[in-house]
């Protein structure tokens, strides 16, 4: 793991054990994250993203067991940690946000509560000084009359103001690293907007790392450094942002770009990628987008490629990515 | 992205999926539930044997072994313990308690389909107007359920049958009367259900749909709502006999019930006295009881998982 | 409050029922038929029968609002009646419900935690089975066996007869000794259902967003469970369990008859098959108010524990 490095998941495969049968929406995912960095975890829904952070956070419901990984944190492989470490980790070294903020507080306990217990978990301090970091907590977030907001509840509050509070209780003992699953996608445009912009401004000030789920190519460009590019549980490409949006080597990357709607390119008509979101308990041999791919081959059907790495961690999932000249709709 | 794009037209019809039929999503599911199927292999036993009875007991009903002419047997006895040809041993009047056991399944299905049928049917009625029409019609007919939730009801019904059972020209009717004041006490628990389960679908779209295009109410009820709600009101309805059943016992037990009918609960009642020297007199009737309670409770739990349009896991 | 229209709605229902039957003199007598014509004139006169309907509820109506219960038929206060065995009654109900309680939360979380593992399938199963055990069962099965055949409790009574037959010659182990058997099978009688809601409520408030959320913030399992998981289960539990105990309460007669239990339930029973109608009519009167407020403490309760209620 080099220097800058504070997260590293390689091979990670997590399945959940149903009555249907085992959906193995993890298998094989590999994540870096270096210091300070944001990257972006890109996808549909069903790809995986939100399975990667929880597995990163062991907190995966039942039925889902991590089956295999390493996940190297500050030098520690978290995976092998008893659950009481790993308590420590959580909400103090790695912190998450989850995605839908209008669910992610308890409803019977005020704000402050919340957030007090949270800080009063992984510090030696008093209720009362915990209360008053929490009133600076929803400051910092920007929440106007925090005073005020600390006692009320959730259900007195809208859903941007809620996501700030989920921020806020992330941010709550001062972690080095932020999973931030999808933060916007709950909320109105118009929100989305200033939470984004909060999210940029404390991590810039508190010199965060994070992990930003989204499935909306657009944040990812106004915000990451990186990106990694999934699909069904697997990773497409990982690179920089200039990198996977300038120059993409996966046929799904390049698919997503072209999708996007843009008014600037004033295309005729929206493409579409023809296909539907395969089923993870049976997924597609060999490379699992094939049956939706234009460049698909045969090997594609019969063989899952490698995650071959191009150097200066520029990774792609591809059969025939040295051969395929991909175009980017949105290279600038 | 993934874009298939259809609009669909909000079709006035029960929300069927399209291709399997709603029942038989539920019959499958049904079928993998255990619950379900141990409640229903119990509940078709008793049906063989409330069908099958004289095949199935070891002596004609209500004959007094030893003595009767019709009782072909060895001795009378009186209260007398498990043996080889009595296996649920005799009651105090000579009877083979087993063969009255198996004589008393057809009055307990009759009591609880009888009841269940009585209050499934008033709490239908009022769950499903109270819900559609709302305003005061359901203002009023809740109050009066909240009334009747609140009323001892079990007590009301002691009460009931004494006046009617003991010297009314209805003595005769017997197990009628306990049919009927059991079913008409017991349908505002499942009216409230029934009311909640309609605020929800007349919720959706497709009713809108229905009156934009002039249906009646009545017709909305019947044809639009009713068939929604059907899946909560099995459940209720199968839950409902086995309480039925047993309220009847118990009601039977303090012996409150018709003497004539020779349900499980009489057969109780009639030897409680003896219950030291005969527990079998007792006990067997009230196990079948149990078991028969069971088979239903179970049945209706396992339909309720299977029906239950939310449990898709 | 609406409790004031639901318990004139309940008065008027009880005595339309009761009347509905019949002339209460003319029924107590027919099962009575020691009494004298002029003492049935007695009873005619206090229950104002001369009169039209109208008055004969009212009259009753405001007996009840001055807490007047009346007289039986049978001669005897029907509230020193009433009295002398209401403790009996809520003795044994409310130490059932609590110990019931007690006792089905932490087995229903347990089984909750480890949903599908074979300590959860087993008390789903027995659970499902002993919602179906009717006291009459096992309150009969169990006194058979501990009462009678071991002698390992009386087989009935609140207290023994004779100071003599106190165990250590103490009162309080007697009455203690006496209630030991009741209250544990009616507890295990009234278990299964709770457990069951316990379990229920749980699996559904364990799936929820803030409970991930309050994990993945590094509280300690316990904290979650209990603090964030618990008490938001608690609220469907508390519904059900004001309501269930209105059902408890009914069922008084059968269970003080089972286990020969000198409580109102008891004497529901004994007054009823003489039709003595004023203490029939308070009793069922009295039940009904217990549960009203039953009804109230839950909804007082319920709004403690969610605050989303409490603005309404």
């Amino acid at each position: 793991m080099s220097f800058d490095q504070i997260l590293s998941v390689s091979g990670l495969r997590t399945y959940f054990y149903t009555y249907a049968g085992v959906v193995k929406a993890v298998d094989g995912i590999g994540l870096q994250v270096n210091k300070g960095e944001t990257v972006g975890l890109v996808g549909e829904s069903g790809s995986g993203k939100t399975v990667t952070a929880q597995s990163i956070m062991r907190v995966v419901p039942t039925p889902g067991k991590t089956v295999e990984g390493e996940i190297e944190f500050q030098g520690k492989n978290l995976l092998k940690l008893t659950e009481s470490e790993m308590q420590h980790i959580r909400g103090k070294e790695i912190a998450y946000i989850p995605q839908d903020p209008t669910t992610t507080l308890d409803p019977v306990y005020s704000v402050g509560d919340q957030l007090a217990e949270v800080i009063m978990r992984h510090q030696p301090v008093s209720k009362k000084y915990a209360i008053t970091k929490a009133i600076e907590l929803l400051r910092n977030v920007g929440i106007a009359d925090p005073q005020v907001r600390i006692s009320q509840y959730p259900h007195e509050l809208s859903g941007g103001t809620k996501q700030r509070i989920a921020i806020a209780r992330a941010l709550s003992c001062e972690p080095s690293l932020i999973l931030a699953d999808e933060p916007t996608t709950a909320l109105d445009v118009t929100i989305q907007a200033q939470i984004l912009e909060l999210l940029t401004a404390l991590k810039d000030k508190f010199n965060l790392a994070m992990v930003l789920i989204t499935h909306d190519m657009g944040i990812v460009a106004d915000t990451c450094d990186r990106v990694t590019v999934l699909y069904a549980g697997q990773v497409c490409e990982t690179g920089t942002a200039e990198q996977v949006f300038g120059n993409p080597k996966h046929p799904y990357t390049e698919a997503l770009l072209s999708s996007v709607p843009n008014l600037a390119l004033r295309k005729k008509h929206l493409s579409v990628i023809p296909g539907n979101v395969p089923n993870l308990i049976q997924p597609p041999s060999g490379c699992r987008f094939h049956p939706r791919c234009s460049y698909a081959r045969k090997v594609c059907i019969d063989k899952d490629p490698e995650l071959e790495s191009m150097g200066d961690g520029r990774i792609v999932h591809c059969h025939r990515w040295k051969e395929l000249d991909l175009k980017s709709a949105v290279a600038s | 992205m993934n874009q298939e794009g259809t609009s669909q037209t909000a079709e006035p019809q029960s929300a069927r999926p399209h291709g399997v039929s709603q029942w038989a999503l539920a019959w499958r599911r049904l079928k993998k539930n255990k619950t379900a199927i141990a409640g229903l292999a119990i509940v078709g036993a008793f049906v063989v044997m409330a069908a099958f009875d004289r095949l199935v007991a070891l002596y004609p009903p209500r004959c007094i072994v030893g003595l009767s002419p019709s009782c072909p047997s060895p001795d009378f006895v009186s209260n007398g313990p498990p043996t080889l040809t009595h296996p649920f041993g005799t009651n105090i009047d000579g009877y083979d308690v087993y063969s009255e056991i198996i004589y008393g399944t057809r009055a307990a299905f009759l009591i609880g389909l009888g009841a269940t049928g009585l209050a499934i049917l008033i709490a239908v009625i009022i769950g499903l107007a109270a819900g559609y029409f709302g305003g005061w019609m359901e203002n009023l007919l809740m109050r009066v359920t909240e009334v009747f939730l609140v009323i001892p009801f079990f007590l009301l019904l002691l009460v009931f049958l004494q006046v009617a059972l003991k010297f009314s020209q209805f003595s005769t009717g017997g197990i009628w009367i306990v049919v009927l004041v059991i079913g008409a006490f017991s349908w505002p628990g499942a009216a409230r259900i029934i009311r909640g389960e309609t605020l929800k679908v007349r919720e959706f779209e497709f009713i809108a749909a229905s009156r934009q295009i002039g249906a009646s109410s009545w017709r909305i009820l019947f044809r639009h709502l009713f068939p929604n709600v059907l899946h909560i009101v099995i459940v209720l309805l199968t839950l409902q006999i086995a309480a039925s059943i047993l309220t009847e016992a118990a009601v039977s037990f303090l012996g409150f019930g018709a003497p004539g009918s020779n349900t499980w609960g009489q057969q109780m009642y009639t030897s409680a006295n003896f219950i030291a020297d005969a527990w079998w007199a007792t006990l067997f009737p009230a196990l079948f009881v149990t078991v028969m309670v069971m088979g239903f409770n179970l049945l209706g739990n396992g339909l309720r998982d299977a029906l239950d349009p939310r449990l898709r896991e | 409050m609406y409790l004031v229209p639901v318990f004139f709605g309940i008065t008027l229902l009880v005595f339309t029922i009761e009347r509905l039957a019949g002339d209460p003199v003319e029924l107590y007598g027919a099962l009575n038929p020691n009494i004298t014509e002029q003492q049935r004139e007695l009873l005619r006169k206090s229950l104002h029968l001369d009169q039209p309907i109208q008055v004969q509820y009212l009259s009753w109506l405001s007996d009840l609002l001055h807490l007047n219960l009346g007289s039986s038929f049978s001669g005897g206060s029907v509230a020193t009646l009433i009295a002398q065995r209401i403790w009996a009654t809520l003795e044994l109900q409310l130490l059932g419900l609590t110990l019931s309680l007690m006792i089905a939360i932490p087995i229903g979380i347990t089984s909750a935690r480890k949903r599908y593992s074979a300590l959860d399938v087993t008390i789903t199963s027995t659970s499902l089975i002993g919602t179906s055990i009717p006291i009459f069962f096992l309150g009969v099965a169990a006194i058979l066996i501990f009462g009678y055949h071991l002698h390992w409790f009386p087989s009935g009574g609140f207290q023994s007869t004779l100071p003599s037959q106190y165990p250590y010659g103490s009162l309080l182990l007697d009455q203690l000794w006496h209630l030991f058997l009741p209250a544990t099978i009616y507890t295990f009688a009234i278990l299964a259902p709770v457990v069951l809601l316990v379990r229920s409520s749980m699996l559904e408030v364990l799936r929820q967003d803030y409970i991930l959320a309050a994990k993945a913030s590094g509280l300690k399992d316990r904290t979650v469970i209990y603090k964030h998981g618990l008490r938001n289960a608690l609220i469907p539990i508390v519904t059900y369990v004001g309501l269930y105990f209105g059902g408890l309460l009914a069922g008084a007669p059968v269970t003080e008859t089972v286990f020969n239990w000198p409580g109102v339930g008891r004497m529901f029973v004994d007054y009823t098959t003489q039709l003595d109608f004023p203490v029939i009519q308070a009793i069922v009167v009295i039940i009904t108010l217990m549960t009203l407020i039953a009804n109230l403490i839950t909804d007082v309760t319920y709004a403690y524990i969610d605050p989303r209620i409490r603005l309404e």
